[in-house]
């Protein structure tokens, strides 16, 4: 086990180090800092000193980013520059929103897309097979931002309704919730049920074609059997790496949709971090970003071995 | 409107001679227009939610310029005087006043039984901490530069306050209004946290109480219960509701999710006009959508090249291509304060446009062929899309070739403030004074800041002089003979106004919106069920 983490963790810490240090200054090289946008018109040198020392963007860059790594290595990620929250709280807070709509993408886009994928398999080069390959082109093509803009104005404009805009968590206002994430859902979840629907169905394809499962229709066990426990089980390893891959993609994608649809998630508050050059905020939120899409890589690394034992060692 | 006339004379009069208690007349008059026209059939009660574009970065009045924020922490905080809409400072948390006659010292009673959000009792040393935490500018507030002239302020009783001024300043009383700070408990900024908690808990003494405010969601004022004005406010809660597109938006107000959307660009508000049971609100604004040359330009500094480009450009076309004509044309006044302060559209110079004499100007500068310039547009202002496209155009037929150069916000406000602005679109707000309006931008160093690098001494003495008048016809000359010089010298050249656009449900009663786009209206703005 120890053998399997080490280098993992290793290389993760390197990669968060990295990544926090273009982000920091990355940030800084960008024209414009927080102190120019409280003060709008007014250029008073003395206020404008005042609050740089305030927010500490007086001390030299280095000396900036190690009091913020030695704060984070104690798990203290600041206050956010404007609302004066603890960034950890707003990061969680946000990213409970930008999860929900993420695993919910994540699940129904599995229950349609896995399904869809292993029929077009079955029935390669049959009706159902380019009938299910061209609701996959469609998926595939159509940007998120449209889906969803589509499906906020059509049922706008056919059941004049639209989404609560004050977000509600589950245990808040559960029906509130569902309805809030109702739409968002659907318009990622088409895109990558597309995206599932066309890997699964060339995997499933290229397992159809192999020995053991003519061997095993040889044999003269039912379709069912053979498609279930002779096909579908090898393209478990493969799957579970692309749902990983789904997942960072939804995390990402979230941020156009949170946009359109009004939702507090981690997307729209490292955009609004970034333009009001809340640097806390976008530092933390961005480490954050980080060690998800790192973590998810170790599940999967992880999920590996509980699938193939022959991985285990 | 006839009280607020009278009001000023008596205003202008008092000043005048010197010596003066504000009579009863005066008070009543000034009270019934505090937050726009008070509607005798007003019910209390009932929720109001509106539907927004911008969203505030920070609730903390002393510390945020941004307009996103003045719109709504006036709900919460309150000025010693009220700007009204056609520019007038009436007394709001100050009873009256009176001036010395050298015009330096301002004694102002205060309004007695006014209570905080806090629950404390408001007083004289309340106010003395608020003005002179913001005027300092170790404090690091964007309105200490307004209270330069300022040199003491006193509170010699619980219900007085003295302001001693080191030259004369007219507006002062307009300088305690809205825009920024605010009366707040005395040492409020000495406890701890005191920033970061404005934007959980409102401190101020105004109608409304901030109740939730979640980043990218909504913000929530509730009614505050002691409030000073009885009866007021109407409405029991108010919320906002951030909308981050226009789509988002128009389907809100459609299916009744809001019931007023406040849009910035026409052709979104428009496609609500037929849906029943909404209606489309026009009110002039003090916003302007300007073109700015700065002097530090090669080409810009010379004046004539900066006359050409007046010559060149039709406002009345930019304006229809931008925002669908949903606005007014400028000379060198904001739309909401042409009426009394603006010279005559007609007396304004270089705004017909004259491409010959736009040529020969030119081709005296030296550029009979023209020349090529960039032309700086802020990414997310819509309307620059289409100006720009139109203007490059324009300029075109004098021979002036345009590159569009888009930049994001941030950038364009570190080359606004560091006086680097070349040839850019501009979009500002006012208050409603036209030295408010003018002073900051095109006082010479160090006085003012003059972000174009106009350095012009004739009108810095003009705008000096603006400041120290405090009688209304001799302001009103000043700034006429400002204006003529802003418009044949071009620094600026002001457009158009866009109107403030708010689409309301019926229920909606009552809600006048302020020319600055802020928030005051909803103080009397009551919801029929």
């Amino acid at each position: 086990m120890l053998r399997f983490l080490l280098p993992r963790l290793a290389s993760a810490a390197l990669a968060a180090l990295v990544s926090s240090l273009v982000v920091f200054v990355l940030m800084r090289s960008v024209p414009g800092d927080i102190v120019g946008q409280m003060l709008g018109q007014t250029i008073d040198p003395t206020a404008s000193a005042a609050l740089r020392t305030f927010f500490g963007l007086d001390q030299a860059m280095h000396t900036q980013f190690v009091d913020w790594l030695a704060r984070v290595l104690q798990g203290d990620l600041g206050r956010s520059w404007y609302q004066g929250q603890a960034v950890t709280r707003m990061i969680s807070e946000a990213f409970t929103v930008t999860l929900q709509i993420a695993l919910l993408t994540l699940v129904l886009a599995t229950l349609i897309g896995v399904p869809l994928g292993v029929i077009a398999g079955i029935y390669e080069g049959r009706r159902l097979d380019a009938a299910i390959q061209a609701f996959n082109l469609i998926g595939l093509s159509a940007p998120v931002f449209w889906v969803g803009l589509m499906l906020l104005v059509g049922t706008s404009a056919f059941f004049n309704w639209s989404p609560p805009f004050a977000w509600r968590s589950p245990s808040e206002d559960l029906a509130d919730n569902l309805a809030i994430v109702l739409l968002p859902v659907l318009s990622l979840a088409v895109l990558q049920a597309a995206a599932y629907s066309h890997f699964v169905r060339e995997c499933m394809v290229g397992e159809l074609r192999r020995d053991h499962v003519r061997a095993a229709f040889a044999k003269g066990l039912s379709p069912a059997q053979v498609y279930f426990k002779h096909a579908l089980r090898n393209i478990l390893i493969p799957l579970v790496t692309f749902m990983g891959m789904i997942l960072i993609q939804i995390l990402g994608g979230t941020v156009v949709i949170e946009s359109l649809f009004s939702l507090p998630g981690l997307g729209r508050l490292i955009l609004s971090g970034i333009q009001g050059r809340d640097y806390p905020v976008v530092q933390g939120a961005l480490l954050f970003v980080v060690l998800i899409a790192i973590s998810v890589n170790l599940a999967v690394d992880a999920l590996y071995g509980l699938i193939d034992p022959r991985l285990r060692r | 409107m006839a009280t607020g006339s009278r009001w000023t004379a008596r205003l202008a009069i008092m000043l005048v001679a010197g010596t003066l208690a504000a009579s009863a007349f005066a008070q009543t008059a000034g009270e019934v227009l505090l937050y726009g026209k008070t509607d005798p059939g007003a019910r209390s009660g009932g929720r109001l939610t509106i539907g927004s574009l911008t969203e505030p970065p920070a609730m903390d009045p002393y510390h945020q310029a941004a307009d996103a924020r003045i719109r709504v922490t006036v709900l919460s905080y309150q000025g010693l005087f009220y700007e009204s809409a056609s520019g007038e400072a009436i007394p709001l948390l100050a009873e009256s006043f009176t001036v010395s006659p050298d015009g330096l010292t301002y004694t102002i009673k205060l309004r007695q039984g006014v209570k905080f959000h806090t629950g404390q009792t408001m007083s004289a040393e309340d106010v003395k901490y608020s003005y002179d935490y913001l005027r300092d500018p170790k404090n690091g507030s964007p309105g200490a530069g307004d209270f330069s002239t300022v040199q003491t302020i006193d509170a010699p009783d619980a219900q007085t306050v003295v302001f001693r001024l080191s030259s004369r300043n007219g507006l002062l009383p307009i300088t305690l209004t809205h825009r920024y700070g605010g009366v707040i408990p005395k040492d409020y900024f000495a406890t701890p946290d005191a920033r970061a908690r404005l934007n959980q808990q409102s401190v101020g003494t105004g109608p409304f109480k901030l109740k939730q405010f979640r980043q990218n969601s909504v913000l929530v004022f509730e009614k505050f219960q002691d409030y000073w004005q009885k009866g007021l406010p109407h409405l029991e809660e108010v919320t906002f509701a951030f909308m981050p597109n226009s789509a988002a938006m128009v389907v809100a107000a459609r299916s009744g999710r809001v019931d007023m959307g406040i849009f910035t660009r026409p052709q979104d508000a428009e496609q609500l006009t037929s849906t029943a049971g909404l209606k489309l609100v026009r009110t002039p604004s003090m916003n302007q959508k300007s073109i700015d040359l700065g002097s530090e330009h090669p080409i810009l500094k010379d004046e004539r090249v900066r006359q050409a480009i007046a010559l060149a450009v039709d406002k009345e076309a930019v304006m229809k291509a931008s925002i669908s004509g949903y606005g007014q044309v400028l000379g060198t006044m904001v739309a909401g304060m042409q009426a009394r302060w603006g010279l005559p559209l007609s007396e304004v110079p270089n705004q017909k446009v004259d491409l010959g004499r736009a040529r020969r100007l030119l081709a005296e500068a030296g550029h009979p062929n023209g020349f090529e310039i960039d032309l700086t547009t802020i990414i997310t202002y819509d309307w620059m899309d289409a100006a720009a496209v139109l203007i490059a155009e324009q300029l075109k037929q004098i021979g002036i070739r345009v590159n569009i150069k888009k930049v994001e916000l941030g950038v364009w406000v570190r080359n606004f403030q560091s006086k680097q602005m070349g040839f850019t679109f501009n979009d500002w707000p006012s208050s409603p004074d036209p030295s408010l309006l003018f002073y900051r931008h095109f006082r010479a160093t160090p006085m003012g800041a003059d972000f174009r690098n106009w350095n012009n001494a004739q009108a810095s003495a003009l705008l000096d002089r603006g400041r120290e008048e405090s009688d209304y016809a001799k302001r009103r000359e000043i700034y006429n003979e400002f204006q003529k010089m802003l418009a044949s010298s071009v620094p600026t050249i002001m457009m158009f106004s866009s109107d403030l656009l708010a689409v309301e449900r019926d229920r909606v009663r009552n809600h006048q919106q302020h020319p600055t786009g802020w928030y005051f209206g909803v103080v009397k703005t009551w919801v029929a069920n």
